[in-house]
């Protein structure tokens, strides 16, 4: 008798969830998010919460391309200054109007250096930014800024909020916070507010599973309906091939590289930079360890973006050229222990990466083996994240580092703050004054054809003095199961508004 | 009459059994031992030789136990890396043998204030969760040899502390002790000459089921990417490389799985046998 | 009894103090700077120098140690530098999960291992016996991330039988929906909470199961035990009244320690399971370099480890008369 009521029970619950999941989505995430102010977001999560809770000016597709969100329209009446037209209309989800008062606060807020956004660094060209009426924002740039465009789909915040956006957030966006359980889940729901109406998905379910198997597992076993990048190439390659799962594969906005230290004596020379790069196989790492999820590169210009040149090429796999570079520049075996030496000092590398990573630990150490075997006296350090990029590579106290760039929207991103003299984020000392105007052109040039001749220029260039070494470009890979709520379109950032039926 | 035939019956056969654990366990420990010893004359391949043609192919008659995720021989990479585990877990358990013991002779002897303060020096350690100190330690010495046995010394000192500090204050009243502090021997001598020799026999017990631990915390190390840097054979990381790929090329992460869990077995049961020989007291307390 | 315990809760306090001090030693000398992890790469040296002052991290060691534990004896320890909440907060969320896990792994090991333990002491040198003690060993031997990845491999991926993932609902809570007539999210959080427990309990479960046989050998000898045999009491009746209750006297004292242990090793489980838990939270702050939270999870398992320690040795007293606590 219980045991059918049992059954009944259960019956009747198993029901009452089908119908409601038709409408609902539980995407697996590896990290939680730190924050939900779009101004201080900086992990994967966070912006891609952000995304939905928030909506910026213009609203990034697929391919790149900004399209009117928040803003209607906007026009350029010269170089350094940039108007636009917000919709009638707009409310935030708690009901207060947005207008320009709320455009102007939040980049003011970026901007001032106290406090502390982690990029403002993308926004600094801005000079001001003021409401010219209620519906309209203009900026004034110190000088051009080409790359603003696809950087102004920062979430808009309410300039008169008195809780903390970071755990309350309220913005203007296709969905609102539901639920946060921290470390475990982010539960988002549809917002009626949203300029366009809500989206055809009502719950979204954010779960973190920081191990990549185990999310990989989950999403198998159907506790996941959504998983995408970083996953191991292990589970792409069998997820991709498994018939019951629906899978995009594309091309991402990432890329993993060496950033070689051209401040030490052994690397500041591009003859000797080149020589090593020669012994990178990165037709093996990225066919037999990255088991051809991602690509190999030829320069620092990506291949979804529209600067792309197929016929920049860096310094390809040549052990023999690497030894004749080698001893060209005076490294020879002297006293046969196999190996190379100069003036009684030994050819020795330290090659470094970070330990979250296997992929690119097993890079690291392939190379080692490749470097060992051509003479040369290479050491691996592995330390964790923090460690690694906190306090060593960021300290410029590396050789030849192994790491990464996400979100290369433009090729400014890629570029100028990490190659410039004197950048920001130029931890190996790189100088070339050439390199440094070609790119300040390509970011002050507002003629896409105009910045294209001069990210190509650049890219040339990088690729034979190889400050950076692109090993390869990340693929986005994205696993979704069957009978999904809404039509998907992936977008290579990873957000979920392709994923809840909104244009993505 | 009957008591005895009673209890010759019931102890017969688990004298046999513990007898059978010493033997077990110290067959297979010392063919470890063995192995590492020898490993430069029993390896069939260079432990750097990548094919990676090859990678993932099972055992074979080229390569006795398959090859793994670079295509390099298993087999000799595990020997070497058997030098390497068990290298760290001497070092490791001397040291933490040395210092426990001389914290728990000291506390255990002089008593009183001394005794209080190295006891909250202990419940210090061991308040700590094991995992991060050792992960702490390993962060601040950096990669190593010496910095990886050291921060497994950190966290297992204390064991040999409260056993060796319950041993001397058990012997401190026997007769003989007693005697010689009559007679006015000093402190460090009636240590040395009297107590210590009393308490090697749980010190190896503890040490040699010390082994077992330290080499699985190794591997934890290097699955966690805090241990020794690649490209060194640890066992670590052939498990931590192995449990990647566990899904569709299973064989290196038992393999690497299994010749932990042998070895660690291996010292475990040496230590049982050991105990029911050395420490009659503990004869069947397992 | 109340002085005994009122002495050792004071003697938490310089234990306290010390773990709090070494803590901030070992944290101060890792290198990774909080601050310029929680900007990301793309952050300026001077975006991270304003954040390191706001956040006080620029002031000498001994001023920021000063300042921990002036507000440690108010009651806060601190706001997490990455996810913007009171430390105290954040750990009081997520202390029911591992607490739960750990309880429920030692239930398991306790049963398991009790169970096994008696089994093997009822004919020692048998087959059963022989075959028990060499599960026990392997269950000792097997290194508990490897043990956790082939049950979640087999249980969850290749046979289907249970989630691989996270935690259903609060036990406690499901316990009493049950009771009200809703049976369902109970089922749902033993699923969950199956694999991480077993891949726990394992380890204990084996060393338990060997301490109770060996302790049972030992009473199943005694006077009193041979006693009532010879008044002719049944055997079964023998082991289970009389032997097993004296025999768990020892084991007692040993599952409060490995409670102790399952805390610690539910750090690399829960990691594995996605198991919403101290342990997991552990290894993201530890990633991360949370000073403040680092510092809270390493006081609060002190404080519980201190606590286990208390009642299994008060326990012991109250189970065991001849024992005195001094």
């Amino acid at each position: 008798m219980f045991r059918l009521r049992l059954l009944a029970a259960t019956a009747a619950m198993a029901l009452a969830t089908g119908i409601a999941g038709a409408q609902e989505l539980v995407i697996g995430a590896d990290v939680d998010a730190g924050t939900l102010d779009p101004r201080l977001a900086r992990d994967t999560t966070a912006y891609r919460s952000v995304n939905l809770i928030y909506s910026g000016l213009v609203h990034l597709t697929s391919d790149l391309e900004p399209v009117p969100d928040l803003a209607e329209s906007w026009e350029s009446p010269d170089p350094k200054t940039l108007v636009f037209t917000l919709r009638e209309g707009l409310t935030f989800s708690d009901g207060s109007a947005l207008t320009a008062e709320d455009v102007v606060f939040t980049f003011e807020t970026i901007l001032n250096p106290d406090f502390s956004a982690p990029q403002r660094g993308l926004f600094t060209p801005i000079e001001s930014v003021e409401a010219v009426d209620e519906r309209t924002v203009r900026f004034n740039l110190a000088s051009p800024y080409a790359p603003l465009l696809s950087y102004l789909d920062m979430g808009i915040v309410p300039s008169d909020y008195d809780g903390d956006l970071s755990t309350d957030p309220v913005g203007a966006g296709p969905m609102v916070l539901s639920n946060w359980s921290r470390g475990s889940e982010i539960v988002f729901s549809a917002s009626d507010s949203y300029w366009a109406g809500a989206p055809a998905v009502k719950e979204v379910t954010l779960r973190i599973v920081g191990d990549n198997a185990a999310r990989a597992q989950a999403f198998e076993a159907g506790d996941l309906d959504v998983i995408q990048s970083p996953l191991s190439p292990g589970d792409i390659k069998r997820l991709a091939a498994d018939e019951s799962f629906n899978s995009n594969l594309a091309a991402g906005l990432g890329v993993t590289y060496l950033n070689m230290n051209t401040s030490k004596p052994l690397l500041a020379d591009p003859a000797m930079r080149r020589a090593f790069a020669m012994l990178v196989d990165q037709s093996t790492i990225v066919n037999a360890i990255y088991e051809g999820v991602d690509e190999v590169a030829n320069s620092i210009i990506l291949p979804s973006s529209w600067a792309y040149d197929a016929s920049i090429t860096q310094p390809t796999f040549d052990p023999e050229g690497a030894k004749a570079a080698f001893a060209e520049l005076g490294w020879s075996d002297s006293d046969g222990d196999g190996v190379l030496d100069r003036e009684g000092q030994k050819l020795s590398i330290t090659l470094s990466t970070h330990s979250e990573d296997p992929n690119r630990i097993q890079a690291v150490e392939f190379l080692q083996a490749t470097m060992q075997q051509a003479g040369i006296d290479a050491q691996v350090q592995i330390s964790d994240w923090p460690s690694f990029s906190t306090g060593y590579v960021q300290k410029g106290e590396h050789e030849i580092a192994l790491l990464g760039w996400l979100n290369i929207v433009d090729p400014d991103r890629l570029t100028y703050n990490q190659l410039t003299t004197g950048a920001g984020l130029n931890w190996g000392g790189y100088s070339n004054a050439e390199v440094d105007k070609l790119l300040e052109e390509g970011r002050t040039a507002l003629d896409q054809d105009a910045r294209t001749q001069a990210y190509q220029k650049a890219a040339a260039i990088i690729a034979t003095e190889v400050p950076y070494y692109i090993i390869s470009y990340q693929g986005y890979h994205l696993f979704y199961k069957k009978d999904m709520p809404a039509d998907v379109t992936a977008n290579p950032r990873g957000t979920f508004r392709g994923m809840i039926g909104m244009p993505g | 009459m009957a008591d005895t035939k009673l209890r010759a019956r019931r102890f017969r056969l688990p004298r046999r059994l513990r007898n059978a654990a010493l033997l077990i366990g110290a067959a297979i420990s010392s063919t470890i031992i063995l192995l590492a010893v020898f490993a430069p004359f029993l390896a069939t391949h260079d432990l750097a030789a990548m094919d990676m043609v090859n990678r993932f192919s099972g055992p074979s008659v080229e390569h006795l136990l398959g090859t793994d995720n670079f295509g390099r021989d298993i087999w000799s990479r595990l020997i070497y890396g058997a030098r390497i585990s068990l290298t760290i877990a001497i070092i490791a358990v001397v040291c933490s043998a040395i210092i426990g013991t001389i914290v728990g002779l000291v506390s255990g002897y002089f008593g009183g204030w001394v005794d209080l303060l190295l006891m909250r020096l202990t419940d210090i350690f061991l308040g700590f969760p094991p995992l991060l100190l050792v992960l702490a330690v390993v962060a601040v010495l950096g990669p190593g040899l010496f910095n990886v046995a050291a921060s497994l010394v950190v966290v297992s000192w204390t064991e040999y502390a409260r056993v060796v500090r319950s041993t001397t204050l058990s012997l401190r009243e026997q007769n003989y002790v007693q005697a010689a502090r009559a007679l006015g021997a000093s402190p460090w001598r009636i240590l040395l000459r009297e107590i210590l020799p009393n308490s090697l026999g749980p010190i190896t017990v503890l040490a040699s089921l010390g082994l077992g631990t330290a080499i699985v915390w190794e591997s934890a190390l290097s699955f966690l990417g805090f241990g020794l840097p690649p490209p060194a054979p640890t066992w670590g990381w052939s498990l931590s490389y192995g449990t990647r790929f566990i899904r569709d090329e299973p064989w290196l992460s038992v393999v690497s799985g299994a010749a932990i869990m042998v070895t660690v077995l291996g010292f475990n049961l040496l230590g049982d046998g050991l105990r029911d020989v050395l420490d009659p007291r503990h004869k069947n307390r397992g | 009894m109340t002085a005994y315990v009122i002495r050792r809760l004071l003697l938490f306090v310089p234990m306290a103090i010390g773990i709090v001090i070494v803590t901030f030693c070992l944290l101060l000398l890792i290198p990774g700077d909080p601050a310029a992890v929680l900007l990301g790469q793309e952050a300026t040296p001077e975006a991270i120098a304003t954040l390191r002052r706001t956040l006080g991290l620029d002031q000498p060691a001994y001023i920021q140690l000063f300042i921990y534990f002036g507000n440690v004896v108010q009651g806060d320890l601190g706001q997490s530098i990455f996810q913007n909440a009171p430390v105290s907060e954040i750990i009081l969320g997520r202390i029911g999960a591992t607490l739960e896990l750990a309880i429920v792994a030692l239930t398991m090991s306790a049963a398991i291992g009790i169970t096994l333990g008696v089994i093997a002491a009822m004919r020692p040198g048998g087959i059963v016996d022989a075959s028990a003690m060499v599960l026990a060993q392997l269950g000792i031997s097997m290194p508990v991330y490897w043990l956790a990845l082939l049950l979640m491999l087999a249980f969850a991926v290749m046979l289907g039988w249970l989630p691989a993932i996270g935690r259903g609902e609060p036990l406690l809570s499901a316990f009493g929906m049950a009771i009200a007539g809703n049976p369902a999210p109970l089922l749902d959080s033993l699923s969950h909470i199956a694999l991480p427990a077993a891949s726990l309990a394992v380890n204990s479960a084996a060393i338990i199961s060997r301490l109770v046989r060996a302790s049972m050998l030992e009473v199943l000898n005694e006077d009193f035990v041979r006693t009532a045999r010879a008044k002719g009491v049944r055997r079964r009746q023998v082991i289970w009244k009389h032997a097993l209750r004296n025999a768990l006297l020892p084991v007692i004292s040993v599952i409060g320690l490995r409670f102790g242990a399952l805390l610690g090793g539910a750090i690399l489980t829960e990691t594995i399971f996605a198991w919403p838990g101290l342990g997991q939270l552990t290894i993201a702050a530890i990633s991360q370099r949370d000073l403040p939270l680092i510092q809270g999870i390493v006081l609060t398992f002190a404080m519980i480890f201190a606590t286990v320690t208390l009642i299994v040795d008060l326990l012991y007293a109250v189970v065991d008369p001849r024992i005195r606590l001094k």
